[in-house]
């Protein structure tokens, strides 16, 4: 049908509901919570398998007589993005075992979230765009949905309905798009785009093409005139699901873009190249400046995420094989980062019941562990040396010089001192004196919480100290991309 | 024949309405009613590229891409229609202007 994991996760997102109908009430939420990380684990051995079995080379499904069938491409940067959903979403569900609730929207969240893994998986798996779209759609939805359920903040409809029409209008934006380039080629599959239009000297559809499906998957991605949604959003989800929309939702969006660019629209690179370029800078810049204003935790963490995107976005423009190889190493290390960020800051509103920045004063002192976790998250978002948000960056600053554009790496550099200039206020907060009584009763996090940070925290810093495997792999991610149009 | 730059001159000033519709209409079902012309603007341009693609014949894959995706904007608005009816509960009413809790 759909590849072992995918069909997997989907059987298991269609149980889901009917496990939490039959399962007592007491234990809804717990019962559910190990169902939905079982089926994570398993489909993170059958991807592992897969993975094997492909050795190096792209699996791929053709249509068939079965009952289901999609055309999927399954290659190594499939591999690559698949495995930090899987990572990061299974992480997110064990710290959602203590954080959520037992309330009556409990089954829908569990199943919610694996119909977003999925929709995600489906994304990076999928091998012409008619199966890019209806995952694609999967995902969304689901978001949607996941953002307004619980409605713990007040903000969060509103937020949702904010998204769900920008996101919506995006998703017809880029379906219009998908649309010309339908017609002027005939297929939507992504070997036969590349080879229809690389021969062919570029008319003016093919711009106008290329420009709707950049702004219907920018809005995703929150590049820069598109990204209002993105802090409303994040600020109103629950904390376990702003770490996957913040960690991994933005990935689905900047493998979309890479591979329509990097496939179809190679034949005008030079000129969509010094566009995203511009956008990547305008895009950092806002985002980080905007951060240094906020006193909301979370906001600040979701405005940042918009300067990462900025980051990733360099890479593509750069458009080498060394500065896509920059942008999966950032993607995958800031899922890390920031995941583990927004679950930090998750469990202190858990126990302390408050976002702002001065609030935080001195719960240092009162929850040592996660006040650690955080802080060694917010240095690595900065890019200090011995964690992993160096490797990404160093690499896209050496792509940028070995492509002529150094100007693009010096801009890098500056955002990363005015990043600094937030990340550290909040490590500033964690350290201060204990000032309020709120502070004073606070208690360390349940155990629950602790375990995901703390791997995550291991993986930073591991991925930190030893980033060579994980380099390789986004190189391998970034040939393969590459291998698709045709170039290397 | 006709010419397919009517066509195109069709869904591409239908794809405007949507936007157009989307930055002045302050009533949230008009913003769904906006998202839903969008997509049926690339509808038709999938109907109309599936017919032109070879004269005589037509081409299936524009025909699934639109069943498809007029399967998937309905499961979108209805969720939408959800958050809708959440919001009007919760505020009692449907203009976005009144919405003003984000706005800072």
């Amino acid at each position: 049908m759909l590849s072992l994991p995918l069909d997997i996760l989907l059987i298991f997102t269609i149980v889901s509901p009917v496990v939490g109908w039959v399962t007592p009430k007491l234990y809804r939420a717990k019962i559910l919570g190990a169902f939905t990380s079982v089926a994570l684990l398993i489909t993170g051995y059958a991807l592992y398998d897969l993975y094997l079995g492909s050795a190096g080379a792209s699996v791929i499904y053709l249509p068939s007589n079965s009952l289901i069938w999609a055309t999927l491409r399954i290659d190594t940067l499939s591999f690559f993005m698949a495995s930090i959903f899987l990572g990061l979403g299974f992480a997110a569900t064990i710290y959602s075992i203590a954080y959520v609730k037992n309330k009556a929207e409990t089954p829908f969240y569990y199943t919610l979230i694996l119909a977003l893994i999925s929709g995600m998986m489906g994304i990076v798996f999928a091998g012409d765009l008619l199966i890019l779209y209806v995952f694609w759609e999967l995902m969304s939805i689901s978001s949607y949905a996941l953002i307004a359920l619980f409605k713990e903040e007040n903000t969060s409809i509103e937020a949702s309905f904010k998204y769900l029409i920008m996101s919506a209008a995006g998703s017809a934006t880029a379906l219009f798009g998908i649309s010309f380039l339908y017609g002027m080629t005939g297929t939507v599959n992504f070997e036969g785009l590349a080879a229809t239009l690389s021969g062919t000297a570029p008319t003016a559809w093919v711009y106008i093409a290329a420009l709707f499906i950049f702004l219907g998957f920018g809005v995703k991605t929150a590049v820069f005139p598109l990204h209002t949604w993105l802090p409303d959003a994040y600020q109103a989800a629950p904390s376990p699901i702003s770490a996957i929309l913040s960690g991994i939702v933005i990935g689905p969006g900047i493998f979309a873009i890479a591979k329509i660019f990097f496939t179809a629209f190679l034949s005008i690179q030079e000129l969509w190249a010094p566009a995203l370029a511009m956008l990547s800078i305008i895009t950092m810049l806002v985002g980080n400046v905007t951060a240094l204003m906020q006193t909301d935790v979370k906001r600040m963490l979701a405005y940042s995420s918009i300067g990462q995107v900025g980051y990733m976005l360099i890479g593509l423009a750069i458009g080498t094989q060394l500065g896509l190889t920059g942008t999966f190493l950032q993607f995958f290390n800031h899922a890390l980062m920031k995941g583990s960020a927004f679950l930090c800051v998750g469990a202190i509103i858990y126990r302390l019941g408050s976002r702002e920045l001065s609030d935080l004063q001195g719960i240092g002192r009162k929850m040592p562990l996660t006040a650690f976790a955080l802080a060694i998250s917010v240095v690595a978002l900065v890019g200090l040396p011995p964690l992993a948000g160096f490797p990404g960056e160093l690499t896209l600053f050496t792509a940028s010089i070995q492509a002529d554009m150094t100007w693009l790496g010096v801009a890098l550099l500056l955002n990363i001192i005015i990043s600094a200039g937030f990340y550290l206020r909040i490590i500033y907060a964690l350290v201060q004196p204990i000032s309020t009584s709120k502070a004073e009763q606070t208690k360390e996090a349940p155990l629950l919480m602790l375990i995901p940070i703390l791997a995550l925290v291991f993986l930073i810093i591991f991925f930190g100290v030893w980033p060579d495997p994980l380099v390789n792999f986004a190189g391998d991610a970034a040939d393969a991309l590459l291998s698709v149009g045709g170039t290397v | 024949m006709i010419d397919l730059s009517y066509y195109l001159i069709f869904s591409l000033s239908l794809y405007i309405l949507g936007i157009y519709c989307l930055a002045t209409k302050r009533n949230l079902i008009r913003l769904l009613l906006g998202v839903e012309i969008l997509i049926n603007a690339a509808n038709t341009n999938f109907i109309t590229f599936a017919a032109y693609a070879n004269p005589g014949f037509v081409d299936s894959m524009g025909h699934s891409f639109t069943s498809v995706s007029i399967g998937l904007s309905g499961a979108v608005s209805a969720v939408a229609l959800a958050v809708v009816v959440l919001i009007y509960r919760r505020y009692g009413t449907l203009d976005a202007d009144e919405l003003k809790q984000l706005r800072d």
